[in-house]
């Protein structure tokens, strides 16, 4: 084979290979990948909405439970201020009992007091030193005397820390008078802040000036500024996302935003998106994963039903190749044939006339012999020149006509083995002189088989002058002839193998060629191995060349157990 | 066998010609023809003892002439010409009777040793048939003129 045309035949099928591979990979892990993805994104934000509708069920839920709380006890305080005199509540001991009665479940309430429409604590009820306090300077009570409740923000007030009032206003015979109570800034700030929404989840409450009003956890302090509060107020429930930094490290924060109806204070709710999102990011990450383990396994199946294929294509191609050149081979040496035949036979007529003349002189000599000597030997070298050459012609022709005609076949049961010995036999006297040894490797197992041992002779005789002739430039070496079961197991294969010179590269394709020869002119026809090509496909055998320059050459000769239909019936003819 | 009668028929004049002086010089007598119509009508004139025959001829070609000459009942062989592409033919030439057949171009001593097995084959199937009609003469003589007709 050509080193050129097999470097060409393997970057063509390493390109069908990658060819094949690209676009299975292309057609089946793309739409795959892209289906997955796009399943993928639309789950998360599937799953994403839910938990975000989840997370505002519970923070409504929330903002109405706080709501409750603070309606619950404003509700309280109205209802005692309507149902009872200012009298009555001053007089010692009904204040104590009716704080002691809403705090007998929870202490809900620190304090009760009474405050007359000038400011001054008509009564108290609470741990705090606040009898006498007047409180028409602060905010609170101009607020409360305008409404008629009223619920503070967080403030220090004067016992120097942070809680917040209720107040309820009662009119009673031209007197305005005001029932306030604080809450209990723990209770209210347990109530807000204990509610646990995730693991890092923070809750807390903004005024409308944007003050903390419970302590909103590692981001501030109560009573402080909140930053970046923009105090819009809305009715609906609104989702913000943050990002903080702590440290070097970067923190996204869901910020859930709602507004308490009365009094108007922004429940804030914060929770870290990573531990929230974080069942979706790991279902994402376990599709992702399983995807892409999925899309190897393509490429790796792909590969490797690939490399499966290429080689099954590799191998036809390359019997297609070895039948269409048979069948060129075929081809070239009918049409020879028949031109060959046709020459041959119109030269037979002249040479047979040539050959006439030729021996009508020498009979013309014998008989009236020459006196001048010289011509005589002129005459004489002449005719032998002539004789011999018309020989060589008359030879040339007749190896044209066998190789064109189709005689008939005489089919016999031949012991391949037993055949090659009397083949080998003949052709060893001659060879010994040479100096080439022959060896014989019978596979004595073998059944005989159907042929035309005539033909057959021919054709190893053939063979063996030809690896007789391949010896010729060294002068020794070994023949050795070898028999063994076809590899299809149809046949018997017969192996010529020589140690001699070998065919070049470029003359392998030629051998079978009629009048191809590479001996010296006058020595060969070049029609030999034609010839035996011939027999042998008649015969419905094959034969392989393998070739080394320098080192030898192997024949393989292929043969059926029995020769083609055609050949049977003809044979039986006979 | 000095003197044996040979009849050549060969289109190729030239090669008949020869092929007659040829045979000539070796003291056969030899008449030369060139065509299978010509060989019949030579035949019917006179005995030949071997008939050298060109396989192919226009007309009449070598295996109608043989055909003829075997109809005949001669007492003559035939030697068929033959080129190397007609083997089958003249396999069943020799099928129909024919002697043995010699591939063009050939050597004058080859033809002239079949010539001379063949002139041996028909000497002998004519002494063969000679004692049988003797014998019959001895047993019958009343038949020997319709015998020796």
């Amino acid at each position: 084979m050509d080193q050129n045309l097999e470097t060409k035949n393997k970057t063509y099928y390493s390109r069908l290979f990658r060819r094949f591979v690209f676009f299975t990979t292309i057609c089946s892990i793309v739409p795959l990948l892209l289906a997955g993805w796009a399943i993928n994104m639309h789950y998360s934000g599937f799953a994403r909405e839910r938990i975000l509708k989840t997370l505002q069920t519970r923070v409504d839920y929330h903002k109405k439970i706080i709501e409750l709380f603070l309606k619950e006890n404003k509700t309280r305080l109205d209802f005692i201020a309507r149902t009872n005199s200012i009298e009555f509540l001053i007089k010692e001991g009904n204040l104590t009992h009716i704080l002691n009665n809403i705090n007998r479940d929870s202490w809900v309430l620190t304090d009760i007091g009474i405050i007359d429409e000038n400011g001054d604590h008509a009564a108290y009820v609470g741990p705090y030193d606040l009898i006498n306090k007047n409180y028409s300077n602060t905010f609170w009570f101009r607020e409360v005397m305008e409404k008629e409740i009223y619920i503070s923000d967080m403030f220090m007030g004067f016992r120097k820390e942070p809680h917040f009032i209720m107040a309820v206003t009662k009119n009673e015979n031209c007197r305005r008078w005001i029932l306030r109570a604080t809450v209990n800034t723990d209770v209210f700030r347990s109530l807000v802040e204990n509610v646990r929404i995730g693991r890092t989840g923070d809750v807390y409450i903004l005024n409308s000036k944007g003050i903390y009003q419970t302590s909103p956890g590692s981001s501030g302090e109560i009573l402080t500024r909140a930053p970046g509060f923009k105090g819009e107020i809305h009715d609906d429930l609104k989702f913000r996302f943050l990002e903080t930094h702590d440290r070097d490290l970067k923190i996204k924060k869901i910020v859930c935003e709602t507004w308490l109806k009365d009094p108007r204070w922004l429940l804030v709710v914060r929770v870290g998106e990573k531990e929230f999102f974080e069942d979706i990011r790991h279902a994402n990450r376990a599709t992702l994963v399983s995807l892409h383990l999925s899309a190897l396994i393509i490429l790796i199946v792909t590969s490797f039903v690939t490399n499966h294929m290429v080689q099954v294509i590799k191998k036809r191609d390359s019997e297609l190749e070895g039948m269409n050149n048979q069948l060129i081979q075929a081809g070239k040496l009918a049409s020879i044939g028949e031109l060959s035949a046709g020459v041959a036979h119109e030269i037979n007529n002249p040479l047979a006339i040539i050959m006439t003349e030729h021996q009508l002189l020498l009979d013309a000599e014998k008989r009236i012999p020459i006196t001048d000597q010289d011509l005589g030997e002129q005459f004489a070298g002449s005719l032998s020149q002539i004789g011999t050459q018309v020989r060589r012609c008359a030879k040339i022709t007749k190896n044209l006509m066998k190789f064109a005609r189709r005689t008939r076949s005489f089919i016999e049961t031949v012991n391949i083995n037993i055949f090659l010995r009397e083949v080998i036999d003949l052709m060893e006297r001659e060879a010994k002189s040479d100096g080439i040894a022959f060896k014989s490797v019978l596979d004595e197992t073998l059944p005989p088989i159907l042929t035309d041992p005539s033909q057959l002779q021919q054709v190893f005789l053939n063979f063996i002058n030809n690896a007789i002739d391949a010896h010729e430039e060294k002068g020794f070496g070994t023949i050795t002839i070898s028999t063994c079961p076809a590899r299809d197991k149809t046949g018997i294969s017969i192996i010529v193998e020589d140690t001699g010179s070998g065919i070049k590269d470029p003359d392998i394709e030629k051998i079978f060629d009629p009048f191809f020869t590479t001996k010296a002119p006058g020595r060969g026809t070049g029609l030999g191995l034609s010839i035996c090509y011939n027999i042998v496909k008649q015969l419905g055998g094959q034969i392989q060349v393998e070739s080394h320059l320098g080192k030898g050459t192997r024949f393989t000769l292929t043969f059926p157990f029995k020769p083609p239909e055609d050949l049977m019936n003809n044979g039986q003819d006979k | 066998m000095i003197g044996s009668k040979i009849l050549l028929v060969d289109d190729e004049e030239i090669f008949a010609d020869n092929m007659a002086k040829l045979l000539q010089g070796r003291q056969y007598k030899v008449t030369a023809v060139y065509n299978g119509e010509s060989a019949i009508k030579a035949l019917e004139n006179e005995n030949f003892d071997v008939v050298v025959l060109d396989l192919k001829m226009p007309g009449m070609n070598g295996i109608a002439t043989l055909k003829e000459i075997k109809n005949m009942g001669l007492f003559t062989e035939t030697l068929l010409l033959t080129g190397h592409g007609s083997v089958d033919a003249a396999v069943e030439a020799i099928r129909m009777g024919a002697y043995d057949f010699l591939n063009k171009p050939c050597e004058i001593d080859d033809l002239v040793e079949k010539i001379e097995g063949a002139w041996r084959k028909k000497d002998d199937a004519w002494k063969k048939d000679l004692e049988e009609k003797l014998k019959r003469v001895v047993e019958s003589p009343s038949d020997a003129f319709k015998l020796f007709d």
